[in-house]
Order: structure tokens, then C-alpha cells, then sequence
């Protein structure tokens, strides 16, 4: 009998339907075409068979076929750069030859599987021209910029448009750093991601408008399409996680001060026991009352791993099931997804859990109906305490202010114990009792409808939200130290955007060689955010969180803003022939941020790309594409909103008496929109049968008009006033190369390089040319700079002072000066970023790994500051004893209060006390003339605390970011078992520095996600996981 | 559409009408809050005139601080206290009467005076003018706030309107009038030694206005703060922190003079087997001042540190040192010894010591008695004990007089100097940086030591 096999054939990555794509029988005659739907059915003998699938633009597939069910066949692109669809602004589906920009794509195999709780981290060192830095810890906030700063005092994080709404990606409220609450865009499970595109600049952005100037990042989530029948998959992984760039410590020398320490009290009531430093006595045994040694003289010893025992070992269990089905009318995909994060800082956990639905359903002939949308619950017990000063929490800056003979598990096991009391707590109670919870829930979703009019005329309508409260209390135990009574607060934030969108799309077919692809649009965008903020700065009795259990009246502010922003847009791509392409965009925007008679701003851009392998018809054997492109893209961007009238702020009033006063923010009445305009040029080329692929990209961008808050000296009435003024610039140039060394059938490697170098210049910050500044952060007495002539992110800061022939100048003590006059110490945006991905599969076996590097720029680093001041560090040994090259000096008369004398013997002259932990700071006296005076190592390593340069470092690194190991069971096989996939997959992490240049920290940490970087502050140290990941289909 | 879109953009979060009496309370309020708070005074003044010091993060005490430990000053002289009582001055005649006026001049006046004995040139005249206000010398500041002074006068009279918000003198615009002439008489002597001409002159028409000077201790002008939040900055300093202790310089001198102040203003230490005042030594290291014993050492005293505790800001014992100093310089006539020793008696008695016997047997004290040949060390010396807490002003004082004679701490960083001015903020670098160089070009290095203007000496 006649056995018919139905089937369908599908694009892997967009999931929609191949049209005239053959199917063949393997040693066999007869054969098939699909439909318009993509659909087949042919008849065979007998079971089983081997299909053989193929269509143009895409690789040949083989599919072995044991029963009589439906087949769907998933055809991979050929690496045929002519026909590669990708998605573009607007989620309109463009073939990439036609674009005038580079853009690139990663795709749902490039993000799962990493298992990053911050899906920004999983992209570093993916992608040509982007920048990811993480702040710190395993739970903290990542940054994104692409292709350099282009604003200078604004939110320079491109826009996120999941399914074509836009989303959210602030972080409220990092300015107190006391803990790192993660940005929004975190929220999303890169499980739900189908594709990633980065737009990066305006060039590509130009239709998203005020946004756009930064890039977009465009995410399009999985859905049903393509799914016959009922599919279900199931995710599982586990990650460990271990923290990494811990500081290296000394241990030879224990806590106190000039070689003394006996515990009584901790605060100063034994010899130097209030003291949080290493410098005292040697860690060889000797016997010294202890903080858990009741007055018992106990040997005094070293704990090497003191803090490296305080951190767990991270552990996040990561689960879900998606069920997708789809049929002629409708597709549809649902998801739930947990993620339960336990943090390597004791008692630190956050637990995520994503709903997610993708549907349409074809509602008429002509008119299709969809709705997404996705759940996120974040919740947060207690996030790992950040990087400030802020001893009831901060972590690390306890650990550089320490004692290196602590016995990390005396305080582990009694939380009432403690090794200092005039400046901590014990920091499991720290980590324990204060701590900082975190609730957010959010809904990302959107209905949509897509109306055929006419042939080649669509209407699309769009409304989507992105709406989430996000509530965090932060409680402090009765009893900590320096807040005696304990505190509590509330701080509650509720943001809510909403965009509707109406989109008319003509396409046409205008004849032989002309087609034209147009369309109109209108949106309107809101957005609202209100803060509450209420604190119980003293409990009245321990142990009870609640605002009422308070001592003073409570502190609290709120605030509120809203914002409304209307858009006309028009974009026209004119094609010739299938290689020539002129793309056309404009769009005008009505803001309420800006006075009525600039609200309204109108920005055009044009791009075109040539193919000219086809135009010219270079094609070979070895050179199979090659395109030019170019463009040139204008976009304005709008303010904040109440930005143009200076404003009078109440304060809490005094004893029935309202407190009134200025804002120390002087506003604008007549703010104009900022203006970016980039031109791009790029060239792209495919060659070796398509082994080699390369793109290269140079970028112009000038951003002008920028609304600036320019801090101002205060004696001008204002600490800060709003200008509509600054201009920077940023070029520089993007290569992506990819190629495939080896292809067989059963080993394949690819390699997969980005490399792009972005040069910005300040070039102007007020018209009247006073302004010559701006700051952009500051953080331990260095300040971030935009300053006139110099690339973005000067840092700028004390300097040694020095003589004409560049010696440091010291003075009669034998300490180093600081020079009076502020000096520049670099710049913290690095000379070029490159990743290299090798990608070595082997029959059913995948392996890739990922080295990423960033090279030049430098990165203050407080951990070095405070830990070679506080003596546990590694690096101020030498000089402290003889053994370390110590130098030999007594005090005359044994006057400690006098001179230090240099011996060059053992002894003194008169039998006085030797010391031997002279150091002889390399430096010359203002007449020039060598350093001779002798310091003690203690005041040597202290000297340089407040001169800021001593502590700037290169923050260039080359990481082994990523190492994947998958395992793709064979389908014949697991077919047997019911499963119509499964895989499993090894990951590893940033696994280890192949370079840097910093000692004891991550060069990449960053301070937080706004623009004053390259400033480390006792940032958590960063993480090292392995992560295991089953994937099963069926 | 313009107008819902204008509608959307109207701040809800403040209003863009300021009102005279909400101003007033906010400048008085944050004027004691910086006179009497952290950074410009006990951290900083306090400790270079050796009335506190530091036990532990001793290093403002080793003055080995940057051009960043003085902003406030600053920043809220500036750009709150000066830009708000600007405000003020700009007000219509409807919104504003002319004692609101006067009141915010004397205030702004009082404010430069902080700003210029602080840190030398200051802007003055294009302050809050300008985006980058040029600097004035210290003479051009001292003589312009006379003139103020005087215009503030002027503007205050018991007829001109009613003043509210006003928490320092409750709307008695009398006393206002004798704050004005108080202030006069203050920089009258801050110029003593460099303008003398100016300086009798100005003397002279603070003494003879007809509304008078400061002339008991119930007229003393001070802020008087509640319970917390709102309450005295060293008392919330305190309740968490413990840093401080009184200076042993100031408590050896006090023992030394047996002055019956030294209860009031120090604690006995908490550990009770010391059983006498103990203070902190001046410029330590850290871990030497930490030795001192947290538990064996003096805390300022309690009539300093509860949450009531006033911000005193123009005590009548200063008029009193003000004008026994006028009459030795001869500007004035008068007893100048007589006018010393009621200045001591002032402070004895704002302090609650009113035993007449213990004050005569305090002044008959060889040691305390007026040394007329040498004005200077009598007064101030005394003027320094009664400053106590006023770091500013006692520091001032301490300049412009070199009485008592300091010595900086073991391990200061001076090379043994103690500080005669503050760093200007190091964000005047980048921020005015031209006329910034200007100004100090030619006033000397930005530097603690260079001695400014009116510190002859």
C-alpha cells in the first residue's frame, strides 16, 4: 500500500514556511516541491526513508522518517549572503543586502545555555563595537554602550523593543551603591529569546527616533510558528559559581599598628585593638589575646583563606517548560521558567520566574490578531551589600580594612562576636540582619493586528506596556555598628510606558526592475514613573520592620514625572535588480519635555547599498558577495521631563515651620532637542565559497545641542545648571570576520572575530567656551571628565607633585607631595575591544570557546587604595621586615617622636632600639637632590592614599570568557524514546584572565550603569561559574 | 496638543513660587547646620584651634586632608544659603516687606563673612551673577559687607512689616538691628590690623548707631534646634558615631585657670576609675590617638550634645571681647579691662555659672587678669575658651589675635604648621578655573598655610 508523508519546511530562524523547497527520497525516485504554505506530502512505499531537503539559500537537510506523522523540517541558511533575511527597526524582516548599515544578529543557540542570570553578559565580546561592563558580585547590574559614548551627560544604554515594545532598562536609584539592584533589562529569560539584533547607532535606528542615538537592541522571543502539532520543551541547568579576583593578601603581619596589637575590647580599649589594619605584630605564633580568646594570650596566626571561607559557593537552579503548537490558523507558545539564585555572598538570593505567551490567530482571510506577553517575578530576600562606604553592609570594605589573623570561623560560628567594634560588625551579622529585599513584578506584553487592505498594502496596529512596581526594604539590625538603634525603609518605584503604534506598508513590484517597499506610521508614547520613599531612621524596638516602629518622625519623599511623546515616521526603500538598494527615512516627534516652540523636531536619513559581486558580476570560485553600503542618519532626542523651570523643593519641615529652597539645579526655559548625526560606510565580502565572510564598518558620529547639566561652581548661585550646548565625536571602525576553517561531514570548526576601536573628542561644551568640564562622576577624590579636547571619561584627579625632570618631590619627612594642581590620569574608555569565538563541532558534539579583549584605558581602583593603606595586601610587604629588604633605623635617645635615623649597621650608636622596616620613598627633595630620609614601611605605604594617581591602573584584559561544551543526541536514537530532541551542555564562565595589568580586582567592574566609569570602589569580586544544561524536546 | 502636552510637563514634584517666610526658616536652619556641623567645624576648625580632637580617622586632625574636605561650606554658603536670600532680595515690595529684606542682607552678609575668613579671595560682587563670578580680595569683600551692613540697617525697622518663619528672634526686628551692628563690630576687627583707618571708623558707627549692639545673653543669636531628625548636628553625630573628644590643649588651659567652664564643656570619661577630665591630644597618628582610650578620655560636654543643644552663633560675650579690644586699640573710649572682664562674666553666665564669687575669684586670678601691655594674649586667650564650639569664628579669632600659642601635633603634615585657611574646593579647578588662577595668583598657593589677608601675623 501507498504510505502518504506529510510534511513542512520551515526557515530555522524565522520560523516561517519555505516555499518550493524540493524533497527528495534517498535512493529513491520520486520527489516532492512545497506549497505557499510550505507544506508537502509525498507518497512512499514503506518506512523507514531519508529525505533529503533542499531550497536555495539554504543548506541541504537530511531527515530520517521512522513513522506516519507529520514531518517539520527546519532548513539552517546557507551562509549565501544574498538572501539572509534579518529583522530590522520596526521588526520589519529586510534582506540584509539591502541594508545601508551593518547590523548583527545573535540567535536563541547564542544566548541559551550560558546560563547568565544578566542576559546584557551574555552578549560580551559577541558583537562588533558593543561594550559590556558588569558591575560586580554574581547579581549585580551589567552596562551596555555601542559604539562609544555619544552623549555626554545622558543615559547612553541603547533602547530594548522586545516584540516591538519597547522596554524599560534603568536602574533606579544606584546613586547610594549600597547594594547593586540589577537593571530592568535583566528581567527577561534568554530561553524566551529567538534572535537578538543590534542596531547599533542611528544609521539603523533612525525610525525608533529620540531613542536611537545609542543603538537598539532588537528581541524577537520564540513563538509557535512552525510547530506541528504539539511541542513541548523542557529546560534544566544548574550553575556553580565561585568568586574570582579576590585580592591577594598578605600573611605575614596581623592586624594593629606599628607592629602592636593585644584585643581587650576591639575599640581601643587593648594595644591598638580598635585599629582595622594589618600592621601589626608578625603572624608567627606568638600569643596575643585574640577577640574570641576571652583575655587568653592565643597564638597569633595567620588565616590565609580568611576571606576567600566568608564567600559560598554560588548555586543557581534554572528550570522551565515551554509548550508550542501551532495549525493552519494559529500558532501559539506558553513558558514558565524559574530561576532560583543563591549568591556567594552568605544568605544573598534572588529568584526570577518568567510566564510567557506568544499567539496570533488568523482571525479572516486578511486580517491576523496576536497577543505577547511576559510575566516576570523578581524577588529578591536579600541582595548582596555593594560597594560603598557603608560598614552595616558593604562587604568588601570590611575585608580591606581587616585583620589577617582573623579567624573567619570564630565569626561565623557567634554572630555576636566580633574582631573590631569601632567600625564593623560581624559581617555574617551584616549579611544576616542587614539586609536589602527587592520585589519586582513586571508585565513586558502587547496586542497586535496585521490587516491586508490590498495586495502589497498592510495595515499594522500595535499597543504594548511595559508596566512593573519594583518595592525594596532595607532593614538594619538593632545593634550594628555606628546605627545602634537599627533602621528601617521602604522605597518603592512603579514605571509604566506604554506605546501605541499604527503602521500603513506598501510593497510593490513597480516593474521589471524597480520594487518599492514604503511605509507610513504614528505613535504615541507614555511614560510614568512615581517613587515613594519612607525610612524609620531609629526603631523604637529591635527586630520589628515596620515604618510605625520608629523613634524620630519618619524621613520620606516621593516623586513623580510623566512624559508624552507623539511621532509621525515614513521610511521608502527603492530596489534595482536585487542589488541596488536607496533606503529613506523621516520622522518628527512632539515631546512635552521641550518648551512649546521646540517640542516640535523633525530628522531625516538616507542609506544605499550596492551588491557588487552582482551589479558588476564579479562572481568566482573565490569571490562569492561583495557589497558597499553608505549612509548618513540625523536623530533628535528630547529632555527629561520638568526640566525648564528652576524649581523651589520643600523640606521636612521644623517644628510647624515649612522649610523652602532653591533647587541647586538652575533649569532652561528654552531647551532645544539634541541632534546626533553619524554617517557610516561599510563594506562586505564573502568569498571561498562562502568559508570567509567579512564585514568592516567605519562610523562618524557628531551628538550636538546635548542638554548638559554643567556643574557649576556654586558661587554662580547654582551647583548645576542645564545648557543646551556640548558636542562630542566618536568614529571609529567595526570587523566582523567569519570563517570555517575545516567543513566535513562529520567536523566542522568555525571561527568567529570581532574587532572594533572607538576614538570620542569632546569638542565643545558651552558656546561661550567658559565651560571646560563637565563632570561626569567621582568617586575617592577622582573625578570623571568630559573635557574639551580630550576623549570621553577623563579621569582627573591629585597627581605626585614633581620637579622639571618628572622625580617626585618629598618633603623634609621623606613623604611625598601632592601636587596642588589637579592633574589628568587617562581616560577610562578603552582603544579597542575584540572577540575571537572558535567553534569546533564533531559529529554530535559542539564545542566553542569565547576570548574576549579590551585594550587601553585605565580604571582608578579604590580595593588598591584602601588595601595597601590598611596593609593586607600582598604588596606591602616589602620593606616591612629585614626579610622583606626592610632598612635598618633607630631613634636617637630612642625618642620615638623624633627623627628616624638610617643605620647601615645593626646597631645604633648608643645602643639604642633597631628597627628594621625602613623604606626610603624614591623621590627628591625640592633642591633635588635624592630622598635620604627613612620611613617606616607603615607611613611609606600610607603616604600616597590621597594621591589618586598612585592608584590608577591600565584596565586592559584578554578573558577566557566562555567555554561551551553540547552534546546533540542523535535523533534516530532518542526518536525511539519519544523525544524529538535533547541535548546537554557544559558551560564555563569567565574562566580565567589570560592578561591584565590591575592587581586584585576585575578590570571590568564597573562603578554602576551610568556613564562615570573607570572608577572602582570595594567592588564585589566577580565570579567564575560551570554550568550543566539539559535541554529535551518532544 | 500644545497644551496637553504642556500640561503633562508641569512639575509635580515642586513648586516654581518660593515664599519669604519658608526661605527664611531654610537659610536659618541650614546656616546653623553648617556653622555648627561636621565638616566646617568639627571636623575641620575645631580641631586646628585645638578645642576638639579627633580619636580615631584622625587625619583631618594630622591635617592631612584634600581639596575636597571643605566643599560645604561652599556648596551651601553658595548655592543655598546665598542663592535663597537672593531670592528674598529680588522679591517685589508686595511679596517681600522690607524687613525680610534686611534680614536676608544681614544673613548674606554673614555668610561672605564665613566664606572670606575661610578661604581668603571669594566671589563676592558676581556671586550668583555670573557662571564663572570673579574673585574678590578679602579687603574688597570686608569693605563691601560694611556697607551691606549698613544698607541692612537701613532696611530694618520696627514699622517696616512683620517678619514669620523667622526661628532665631521670632520677628523682633530689634534685635536684628543689634545682630547688624554686631556684625559690623566683628569685621570692624577682623581688618584691625591691616585697614586701621577703616576699621575705628567702622567701629565707631556700630557703637553709635542708635539701635545698639548684642547686649545680654538673651539676645544671643543662635539657632535653637528640637528632637531629631531636626535635631542638633554634634548631638546626631554622636548618637552613632564616636570620634571625637574635647582637646587636651583646651583642658589643660582650663584646669590650669581652674575655670569653672571645664564640667560644662567636658565629660568625665566613662571608664570611672579615671576620675578627672582627660583630653584628647591634637594631631595623632591614628592608631597613637586611638591608644588614648576611647573609655579613658574626655567627651565634649553634654550641655553641647543633646538634641536641644543651640547653634550658637553671635554670643554677647564677643561684644564684650569686641569692644575692650576697640578701646586698647583706641578706637573707642572706654575701660577696656572692665569690658574683658564682663565679657568673661557674659560667657560664665551663658553657660549657667552665676555664682558671683566663683566669677571674681576666677577673675582675680593672676593668670586671667587683663594684661593691658598685651590686649592680644588676654583676650584671646579668654575669647578661645568662650568660642568653644564656634570652630569658625574661634579660628578667626585665633588668626587674627595668635593667642593662644599652638603647637601643632606630632604628626601633623605641615612641617609643624597649623592650618590658616581652608583649601577652596578642588572642583573650582574645573568648574572657574580662570578666575580661579586669578585669584590665587594673587593671594599665594592654594595651600592650608598661606596666611590670608587680614591674619597680619
Amino acid at each position: 500500500q501507498q504510505i502518504i508523508v506529510k510534511g513542512v519546511v520551515l526557515d530555522e530562524s524565522t520560523k516561517l514556511s519555505v516555499i518550493g523547497a524540493t524533497i527528495k527520497i534517498k535512493g529513491q525516485n520520486g520527489g516532492a516541491v512545497t506549497d505557499v504554505k510550505g507544506d508537502f506530502s509525498l507518497n512512499v512505499k514503506s518506512l523507514p526513508i531519508t529525505l533529503l531537503v533542499s531550497s536555495v539559500g539554504y543548506k541541504n537537510q537530511e531527515i530520517d522518517v521512522y513513522e506516519n506523522e507529520p514531518v517539520t523540517a527546519y532548513l539552517s541558511e546557507n551562509v549565501n549572503r544574498l538572501n539572509e533575511v534579518v529583522v530590522t527597526a520596526l521588526g520589519i524582516s529586510k534582506e540584509k543586502k539591502s541594508l545601508g548599515y551593518t547590523m548583527q544578529e545573535l540567535k536563541s543557540k547564542d544566548l541559551q545555555n550560558t546560563k547568565e542570570t544578566n542576559i546584557l553578559n551574555s552578549i560580551t565580546g559577541k558583537i562588533a563595537g558593543v561594550r559590556i561592563t558588569n558591575s560586580q558580585g554574581d547579581m549585580g547590574s551589567s552596562r551596555i554602550v555601542i559604539r562609544g559614548e555619544t552623549s555626554i551627560a545622558g543615559n547612553n544604554q541603547p533602547l530594548f523593543v522586545v516584540d516591538g515594545v519597547p522596554v524599560d532598562n534603568s536602574q533606579l536609584n544606584y546613586g547610594g551603591a549600597t547594594r547593586d539592584f540589577k537593571n530592568a533589562i535583566a528581567d527577561l529569560n534568554p530561553e524566551d529569546i529567538e534572535s537578538l539584533s543590534v542596531l547599533k547607532g542611528p544609521n539603523a535606528a533612525a525610525l525608533y527616533g529620540s531613542r536611537a542615538a545609542h543603538g537598539v537592541i532588537l528581541i524577537t522571543t520564540k513563538s509557535g510558528k512552525g510547530q506541528k502539532g504539539l511541542g513541548v520543551t523542557l529546560t534544566s541547568g544548574i550553575t556553580v559559581s565561585n568568586v574570582t579576583t579576590l585580592p591577594d593578601y598578605q600573611n605575614v603581619f596581623g592586624q594593629g599598628s606599628n607592629g602592636k596589637f593585644s584585643y581587650v575590647d576591639g575599640k581601643g580599649g587593648g594595644v591598638n585593638d580598635g585599629v582595622d589594619e594589618s600592621w601589626g605584630p608578625k603572624m608567627d605564633g606568638r600569643l596575643i589575646p585574640q577577640f574570641y580568646s576571652n583575655g587568653v594570650a592565643v597564638p597569633f596566626v595567620a588565616h590565609p583563606d580568611n576571606v576567600k571561607d566568608f564567600f559560598n559557593t554560588g548555586l543557581t537552579f534554572d528550570n522551565g517548560i515551554s509548550v508550542a503548537g501551532s495549525d493552519a490558523k494559529s500558532d501559539f507558545r506558553l513558558g514558565v521558567n524559574n530561576q532560583k539564585q543563591k549568591g556567594t555572598v552568605p544568605n544573598s538570593e534572588v529568584n526570577k520566574t518568567n510566564f510567557s505567551i506568544n499567539a496570533n490567530y488568523q482571525l479572516s482571510k486578511n486580517i491576523k490578531v496576536g497577543v505577547t506577553a511576559d510575566y516576570v517575578v523578581t524577588s529578591a530576600p536579600t541582595l548582596p551589600g555593594g560597594p560603598s562606604g557603608n560598614r552595616a553592609a558593604g562587604v568588601m570594605l570590611q575585608f580591606l580594612w581587616f585583620g589577617r589573623q582573623v579567624d573567619i570561623n570564630e565569626l561565623k560560628n557567634n554572630w555576636n562576636n566580633n574582631w573590631n567594634n569601632s567600625y564593623y560588625s560581624n559581617p555574617y551579622w551584616n549579611a544576616n540582619y542587614n539586609t536589602t529585599s527587592q520585589q519586582r513584578n513586571r508585565l513586558i506584553g502587547d496586542i497586535h493586528l496585521e490587516a491586508k487592505i490590498i495586495d502589497g498594502l498592510n495595515f499594522k496596529f500595535r499597543t504594548g506596556t511595559d508596566y512593573y512596581n519594583d518595592r525594596r526594604k532595607y532593614t538594619i539590625k538593632y545593634g550594628t555598628s555606628g546605627t545602634p538603634f537599627g533602621s528601617y525603609a521602604e522605597d518603592a518605584y512603579t514605571v509604566d510606558e506604554k506605546n501605541t503604534e499604527a503602521i500603513l506598508q506598501y510593497t510593490k513590484k513597480l516593474n521589471e526592475d524597480f520594487s518599492l517597499d514604503a511605509l507610513a506610521g504614528f505613535n504615541v508614547r507614555n511614560r510614568s514613573y512615581a517613587n515613594n520613599y519612607q525610612k524609620a531612621p531609629r526603631l523604637a524596638v529591635p527586630d520589628l520592620y515596620t515604618l510605625t516602629n520608629s523613634r524620630d518622625a519618619l524621613t520620606s519623599s516621593n516623586s513623580f514625572s510623566k512624559l508624552r511623546v507623539y511621532s509621525g515616521y515614513a521610511s521608502a526603500q527603492l530596489g534595482y535588480k536585487n542589488y541596488a538598494y536607496l533606503n529613506l527615512t523621516a520622522r518628527n516627534d512632539w515631546s512635552s519635555t521641550l518648551p512649546s516652540s521646540n517640542r516640535s523636531y523633525f530628522y531625516p536619513s538616507i542609506n544605499g547599498s550596492l551588491v557588487l559581486s552582482e551589479a558588476l558580476n564579479l562572481k568566482s570560485n573565490t569571490l562569492d558577495f561583495l557589497k558597499i553600503r553608505g549612509g548618513w542618519s540625523e536623530v533628535g532626542n528630547d529632555a527629561d521631563p520638568y526640566q525648564l523651570s528652576t524649581v523651589y523643593n520643600f523640606q521636612t519641615a521644623f517644628d510647624g515651620n515649612p522649610i523652602q529652597t532653591s533647587s541647586q539645579k538652575k533649569l532652561n526655559p528654552d531647551l532645544k532637542p539634541e541632534t546626533t548625526r553619524s554617517t557610516e560606510l561599510g563594506l562586505e565580502s564573502s568569498f571561498l565559497k562562502n568559508r570567509v565572510h567579512f564585514d568592516v564598518a567605519y562610523y562618524n558620529t557628531n551628538s550636538f545641542d546635548q542638554i548638559l547639566e554643567i556643574k557649576t561652581t556654586a558661587a554662580s548661585g547654582y551647583t548645576s545648571q542645564l545648557i543646551n550646548a556640548g558636542k562630542i565625536n566618536n568614529h571609529g571602525i567595526e570587523i566582523q570576520l567569519d570563517g570555517t576553517p575545516i567543513e566535513g561531514r562529520n567536523f566542522k570548526w568555525n571561527v568567529g572575530l570581532n574587532y572594533s576601536s572607538n576614538k570620542s573628542k569632546v569638542e565643545i561644551l558651552d558656546y561661550d567656551g567658559k565651560i571646560q568640564n563637565y563632570t561626569i562622576g567621582s568617586s575617592g577624590g577622582v573625578d570623571v571628565l568630559a573635557s574639551v579636547g580630550k576623549a570621553y571619561g577623563t579621569l582627573y584627579g591629585t597627581a605626585y607633585l614633581r620637579d622639571a625632570n618628572g622625580n617626585i618631590v618629598v618633603g623634609a619627612n621623606g613623604l611625598p607631595k601632592a601636587d596642588p594642581q589637579n592633574r589628568v590620569l587617562g581616560h577610562y574608555t578603552p582603544d579597542w575591544l575584540g572577540g575571537i569565538t572558535n567553534t569546533i563541532t564533531y559529529k554530535h558534539l559542539e564545542l566553542s570557546f569565547l576570548i574576549d579583549a579590551s585594550v587601553g584605558g585605565k580604571i582608578f581602583s579604590g580595593t588598591n587604595r584602601t588595601g595597601i593603606y590598611t596593609g593586607v595586601l600582598a604588596q606591602t610587604l616589602p620593606g616591612r621586615d629585614a626579610a622583606h629588604g626592610g632598612l635598618n633605623y633607630y631613634y636617637p635617645g630612642n625618642n620615638t617622636a623624633g627623627t628616624k635615623t638610617l643605620l647601615t649597621t645593626a646597631t645604633a650608636p648608643n645602643g639604642e632600639t633597631v628597627y628594621d622596616d625602613g623604606v626610603i620613598f624614591t623621590g627628591v627633595y625640592a633642591n633635588g637632590s635624592p630622598n635620604t630620609q627613612v620611613i617606616s614601611a607603615q607611613e611609606y605605604y600610607k603616604a600616597s592614599y590621597n594621591i589618586s594617581e598612585a592608584y590608577v591602573y591600565s584596565s586592559s584584559f584578554v578573558k577566557l570568557r566562555e567555554v561551551k561544551l553540547t552534546y546533540n543526541f542523535n535523533k534516530k536514537l532518542i526518536k525511539k524514546i519519544g523525544f524529538d530532541g535533547a541535548s546537554i551542555t557544559a558551560t564555563g564562565r569567565n574562566l580565567f584572565f589570560i592578561y591584565k595589568s590591575v592587581p586584585n580586582i576585575d578590570p571590568e567592574t564597573a562603578f554602576n550603569t551610568g556613564n562615570a566609569q573607570g572608577l572602582e570602589s570595594l567592588a564585589l569580586p566577580t565570579t567564575r561559574s560551570f554550568s550543566f544544561n539539559v535541554n529535551l524536546k518532544f | 496638543c500644545n497644551s496637553t502636552l504642556d500640561e503633562i510637563n508641569k512639575n509635580p514634584n515642586a513648586t516654581e513660587t518660593p515664599l519669604p517666610p519658608y526661605l527664611l526658616t531654610s537659610t536659618l536652619k541650614q546656616g546653623a547646620d553648617l556653622y555648627w556641623g561636621s565638616e566646617s567645624n568639627f571636623n575641620s576648625s575645631l580641631l586646628f584651634v585645638q578645642q576638639w580632637a579627633k580619636i580615631q580617622y584622625a587625619e583631618p586632625d594630622r591635617y592631612d586632608v584634600s581639596n575636597t574636605s571643605f566643599t560645604s561650606l561652599w556648596n551651601t554658603g553658595y548655592s543655598t544659603l546665598i542663592t535663597d536670600l537672593n531670592t528674598i532680595l529680588n522679591f517685589s515690595d508686595q511679596q517681600a516687606n522690607s524687613n525680610y529684606k534686611g534680614i536676608a542682607l544681614t544673613l548674606r552678609s554673614w555668610t561672605f563673612l564665613l566664606l572670606t575668613d575661610a578661604y581668603g579671595s571669594i566671589p563676592y560682587k558676581e556671586a550668583g551673577l555670573k557662571v564663572t563670578p570673579a574673585y574678590n580680595t578679602q579687603k574688597e569683600v570686608y569693605t563691601g559687607l560694611l556697607e551691606d551692613l549698613k544698607q541692612a540697617q537701613s532696611l530694618l525697622g520696627t514699622a517696616n512689616g512683620t517678619v514669620t518663619g523667622d526661628l532665631a528672634y521670632k520677628g523682633n526686628i530689634a534685635k536684628w538691628k543689634k545682630l547688624v551692628n554686631s556684625l559690623r563690630l566683628r569685621i570692624a576687627l577682623r581688618i584691625s590690623d591691616k585697614e586701621p583707618a577703616l576699621a575705628k571708623q567702622a567701629v565707631i558707627d556700630a557703637t553709635t548707631d542708635a539701635a545698639g549692639l548684642i547686649s545680654s545673653n538673651s539676645e544671643i543669636f543662635q539657632f535653637v534646634y528640637t528632637s531629631s531628625p531636626q535635631q542638633n548636628p554634634a548631638s546626631a553625630w554622636f548618637e552613632t558615631r564616636d570620634d571625637y573628644r574635647i582637646s587636651k590643649t583646651l583642658v589643660d588651659k582650663l584646669y590650669e585657670l581652674s575655670d569653672p567652664r571645664l564640667p560644662v564643656y567636658a565629660q568625665l570619661p566613662s571608664d570611672a576609675s579615671v576620675g578627672k577630665y582627660v583630653g584628647g591630644a591634637n594631631g595623632l597618628s591614628n592608631s597613637a590617638a586611638n591608644s588614648q582610650g576611647f573609655a579613658k578620655t574626655s567627651k565634649p560636654g553634654t550641655y553641647f550634645l543633646t538634641s536641644q543643644s543651640p547653634a550658637v552663633i553671635f554670643t554677647y560675650s564677643e561684644v564684650l571681647f569686641d569692644l575692650s579690644e576697640a578701646v586698647a586699640r583706641g578706637y573707642i573710649a572706654g575701660d577696656a579691662e572692665q569690658f574683658y572682664k564682663n565679657a568673661i562674666t557674659a560667657s560664665f553666665n551663658q553657660f549657667g555659672i552665676t555664682d558671683a564669687t566663683v566669677i571674681s575669684n576666677y577673675l582675680n586670678q593672676s593668670i586671667v587678669k587683663y594684661d593691658a601691655t598685651n590686649y592680644a594674649k588676654s583676650i584671646g586667650i579668654q575669647k578661645w575658651i568662650a568660642f568653644f564650639g564656634q570652630g569658625l569664628d574661634a579660628f578667626a579669632e585665633w588668626r587674627r589675635l595668635d593667642y593662644p600659642q599652638l603647637t601643632a601635633g606630632p604628626a601633623t603634615v605641615l612641617d609643624g604648621q597649623i592650618p590658616s585657611r581652608f583649601f577652596y574646593p578642588g572642583t573650582e579647578q574645573s568648574l572657574n578655573g580662570a578666575s580661579y588662577q586669578a585669584a590665587v595668583a594673587v593671594q599665594g598657593k592654594d595651600i592650608l598655610t598661606t596666611k590670608l589677608w587680614f591674619d597680619a601675623k
